[in-house]
């Protein structure tokens, strides 16, 4: 196990920033997980902690000691990629115990290791059988023994989920958490599904256009994202944002007359007196219909439809559509007003996209 | 099935009928495109090998020639009792043997390590690929002038290079052992490239994260080659062993043109005797019975080795 | 990790590979070179020792192969250049018909499954297997007595049969990897079977197609045994003709050279075009899905 840093780490391919300037440290036994849509280099920066593809600047660090030159093989790391890549011509138990083969590891304990991922992977059936007789979970499961089976400082993962069926991948999920915190083993993980790394990691690095975003708790990735794009790239459904006009006594919300007050919906000073436009970023778990005559503005609702227990509504300001969820207990009066709740409301640079509080506002 | 789940109005059950009929045509029209597509090649192989070899077998058992038609003496089994007793005959299986061994080792050989170096991409690959394909696209008969050509004891150039950096000349076709390594050379000359052909389609067709996986895995770039590429492009390289193998053993052109089958009878192949035997002496129901024992041993051999090639490519 | 030791193993190992490699380039590109210069040589400089690299260049090999200038053949039999004319019609027939039979039998030996089909498949193989002198002995007769015997329509015959199995190998292969789907979904659209395969399909393994064709034509164009057993005088082929290239002087080395050198032409062309194909598709279809 090993703590993995990154400093300054950049990688071009010909005039393509891949990754940018991206300096990160994960501490021995985390499990971070890199997050963000396709093409944002996440996947880069985890093949070049692997040793798959050289940093054109930087350095990558593996407890302080300096990996760059290091080829995949000599940097004790183990890989689960997103396509199934177990080894077609050999059996299972041959696929598992390659690793420590090709170090020339001793046959006993080849056969001690065996045993102990068979029994963690509850794999004794399968060890005979060939990857192309097993579904893709069953395969991912391999490559995950495969993977650990010799203590890896760090142990990378590349959407190690994206091609299983919907079903088993909730499975898989849960257990390669119980996993990792039983091994503590350094895991890295990268995907572009917000909810697998809202789940799994200890920490999340929100990567975009190649930079870091945001690094943090899950928790805070949700409540306090730095950017409009943290906010919309985590949470289902997606961060609404409405751009605000500051009028007298209020914010008018996009190109609709209706205008949110300090007083009724408790905006924060600052926000009214704020020199720069603003952008409003609220989750549709704040926005609710409301029965209350003296709360919440009136906006043309479009549409209200339930998934399972939870009722959303859609609702329209000029041509863009927004969803809040109905938490009334009676359907009636679908024609109701708009309540947003204050805790959830987010304010951006309307600019740069950039968060803006209280002290920065001015 | 689908009728069962169709409610009974007359729409379901005239959709019910239109699918029966279609799956009807279906099947109908799959037989016919079966045996619409294979007769052709059916007639072929029927008019151009069925009758050939029973009439081969047929001719085996007479004491025939061609020159004379009309005398056709039924001998029994004659032709084979004589041609198996004859040591001469054995010979040209022993020497067919050491040609068919040297070729395909050394062509295989060849062919791996340099099909493992073309499947990287690097600048004018194309370029360099067709150039070193070139000699298994000249006609053997030119590649076996061309090596005579170049052996020549006196006046040619390898003898002229053997020379220049001090080694002795050497008598490449006139001597038994050395007429065979030239022959050898020859056949490798030219088919070598056609193993690295193969072998570089069978290693491209190898997916980049296999390697990758490999390398993470920390295998050395030779357990890499030994455990991960050859294995699993072995189903093609067997079909390429199996091809070689086959063409080597029944190689005819080659000599006649490098060595005519000489120093005196020394280097003639199997199908050299037969074509001998048939076409310079005219003993047609001899050489029928030398053909049929020919048949039989490349027909076991091929169909052993294609069996071991279907049972090798099930496992994937 | 990365020490001395290991660093010294792979720089030998390189150099090794690239040593290798330059012995092999030379043994397989020196006779190709030796091959063209000869082309160009006359018959005082053939001989001459030391070999010369620079000499007056002879076009008398070519000329013959073309059937111009002085080399022209008695009357007896067809000249070198008429020999060439019989070498193209028989190798592009041949090839065609051979690439149009297995085409179909590929297919439906890719889609089909059907009685008897292992055996039809070693059938088709045994055409690659079979020794072309075993089946001379009886083709002689046969040929003879059908009249096809020095014939352009008989090897245009044994080059269908010749190619067939390799063809149909090669284009199985290629069907493998078309996706079952693609006549499926035509079918449930309402189109025919015939119109999936005609429209969808062979679009679709055109590169295959071309690959085939490319084989098969290098070995209908240097095929030997046959031509020269079942041909006499009006139908040889250019390998044929050369290989009787032993007049009252010798053999002519420098006309042999020049028509190695056309021969292989048309071959390398082709070879050219069609590389791409012969990398990616060459694998029998035996790799399976990966």
């Amino acid at each position: 196990m090993a703590e993995i840093s990154l400093k300054n780490l950049t990688i071009e391919f010909g005039a393509f920033k891949a990754v940018d300037d991206v300096s990160l440290t994960v501490k021995d036994g985390e499990f971070v997980v890199y997050l963000g849509p396709s093409g944002c280099g996440k996947t880069t920066t985890l093949r070049c902690i692997a040793g798959l593809v050289p940093a054109t600047s930087g350095d990558v660090l593996f407890d302080g000691v300096r990996v760059n030159e290091l080829s995949a093989s000599e940097r004790n790391i183990a890989m689960v990629f997103q396509f199934v890549s177990l080894y077609p011509h050999l059996s299972i138990k041959e696929n598992i115990v390659f690793p420590l083969k090709a170090r020339g590891v001793a046959k006993a304990e080849i056969a001690r290791k065996l045993d102990w991922v068979t029994d963690v992977f509850k794999l004794g059936d399968e060890l005979a059988r060939y990857p192309s007789a097993l579904p893709p979970g069953a395969r991912q499961k391999v490559a995950l023994a495969r993977a650990v089976i010799r203590d890896p400082a760090v142990l990378l993962l590349d959407e190690p989920l994206s091609a299983i069926d919907e079903q088993f991948r909730e499975e898989m999920r849960w257990e390669l958490g119980h996993l990792q915190r039983q091994l503590g083993v350094t895991t890295i993980y990268v995907t572009h599904d917000q909810r697998e790394a809202m789940s799994l990691a200890d920490r999340i690095v929100l990567m975009n256009d190649s930079r870091i975003v945001q690094v943090s708790v899950p928790d805070r990735m949700f409540f306090d994202p730095v950017n409009v794009f943290a906010g919309q790239f985590i949470g289902s459904p997606s961060m609404n944002l409405i751009d605000l006009e500051p009028v007298a006594g209020g914010l008018r919300l996009g190109s609709s007359d209706v205008t949110l007050t300090a007083e009724r919906d408790r905006l924060p000073q600052w926000a009214l007196s704020a020199r720069r436009p603003l952008k409003l970023g609220v989750r549709p778990i704040n926005v609710h219909l409301t029965d209350d005559p003296a709360a919440g503005v009136v906006l043309p609702v479009d549409d209200v439809f339930s998934v399972g227990r939870e009722r959303f509504f859609s609702f329209r300001i000029g041509d863009t559509i927004h969803q809040g969820v109905d938490k009334r207990s009676s359907r009636n009066g679908s024609e109701g007003r708009i309540h947003f709740e204050p805790e959830g409301l987010l304010f951006f640079d309307a600019a740069t996209g950039r968060r803006v509080g209280a002290e920065d506002a001015a | 099935m689908a009728a069962a789940d169709a409610p009974i109005t007359p729409e379901g059950q005239a959709a019910a009928h239109a699918a029966r009929q279609a799956k009807l045509r279906k099947r109908s029209s799959g037989r016919l495109m079966i045996f619409g597509f294979l007769s052709p090649s059916l007639a072929i192989l029927l008019f151009m090998v069925a009758y050939p070899v029973f009439s081969l077998v047929y001719y085996s058992f007479f004491n025939f020639s061609a020159l004379r038609q009309a005398t056709m003496k039924p001998v029994g089994l004659k032709n084979y009792t004589f041609l198996l007793s004859d040591p001469e005959l054995w010979e040209r299986f022993v020497f067919t043997g050491k040609f068919v061994f040297i070729c395909v080792t050394l062509q295989m050989l060849i062919g791996i390590f340099v099909g493992y170096q073309l499947q990287k991409n690097f600048r004018g690959r194309d370029v360099i690929f067709t150039i070193l394909m070139m000699p298994m696209m000249l006609s053997p008969v030119v590649v076996g002038f061309l090596w005579r050509y170049m052996l020549n004891s006196e006046w040619g150039i390898v003898n002229f290079l053997l020379s220049s950096v001090g080694l002795p000349k050497v008598d490449w076709l006139g001597q038994t052992n050395a007429a065979l390594w030239a022959a050898a050379a020859a056949d490798t000359w030219m088919w070598a490239p056609f193993i690295a052909l193969l072998a570089t389609a069978a290693f491209r067709g190898i997916p980049e994260t296999i390697y990758e996986a490999a390398e993470v895995d920390g295998a050395s770039p030779a357990y890499r080659f030994f455990r991960i590429t050859l294995p699993m492009s072995a189903p093609v390289l067997f079909i390429a062993l199996i091809l070689r193998l086959i063409d080597s053993f029944k190689q005819y052109d080659l000599f006649v043109a490098l060595t005519g089958g000489g120093p005196g009878s020394s280097t003639e192949t199997v199908s050299y005797a037969v074509a001998k035997t048939a076409f310079s002496y005219f003993y047609t129901g001899e050489a029928s019975a030398l053909a049929v024992i020919l048949l039989l041993i490349i027909t076991g051999l091929s169909l052993i080795l294609v069996r071991h090639l279907t049972k090798m490519s099930e496992k994937y | 990790m990365t020490n001395s030791r290991t660093s010294m193993v792979d720089l030998v190992t390189r150099w090794l590979i690239l040593g290798l490699l330059i012995v092999y380039t030379i043994y397989n590109v020196g006779p190709i070179f030796w091959l063209i210069l000869s082309s160009f040589k006359s018959r005082m400089d053939l001989f001459t020792m030391p070999p010369k690299l620079f000499f007056t260049p002879d076009f008398s090999g070519y000329q013959s192969v073309f059937g111009v200038g002085a080399a022209k053949d008695s009357a007896s039999s067809v000249g070198v250049f008429d020999s060439l004319v019989n070498s193209i019609i028989v190798s592009v027939a041949g090839t065609s018909l051979a690439v149009f039979f297995g085409t179909l039998a590929g297919y439906v030996c890719s889609r089909f499954n059907f009685r008897g089909k292992g055996d039809f498949m070693f059938f088709v193989l045994s055409t690659r297997m079979l020794p072309p002198v075993a089946v001379l002995v009886f083709y002689h007769l046969m040929f003879a007595r059908l009249g096809l015997a020095d014939t352009r329509f008989g090897l245009v015959l044994v080059a269908i049969f010749a190619n067939i199995g390799l063809a149909t190998w090669i284009m199985k292969g290629f069907f493998d990897g078309v996706p079952k789907e693609v006549e499926q979904i035509a079918i449930v659209n309402g189109y025919t079977r015939m119109y999936a395969f005609t429209r969808l399909v062979l679009p679709m393994v055109k590169g295959g197609i071309a690959a085939t064709a490319g084989f098969c034509f290098i070995f209908a164009w240097n095929e030997f045994a046959f031509a020269s057993i079942l041909t006499t005088t009006q139908a040889k082929t250019l390998p044929v003709k050369i290989s009787a290239a032993s007049g009252a002087t010798g053999i002519e080395w420098t006309q042999i050279c020049a028509a190695g050198v056309v021969l292989i032409i048309p071959v390398l062309i082709f070879f050219y075009l069609i590389r791409k194909h012969l990398l990616m598709g060459m694998t029998f279809g035996v790799l399976g899905r990966r």
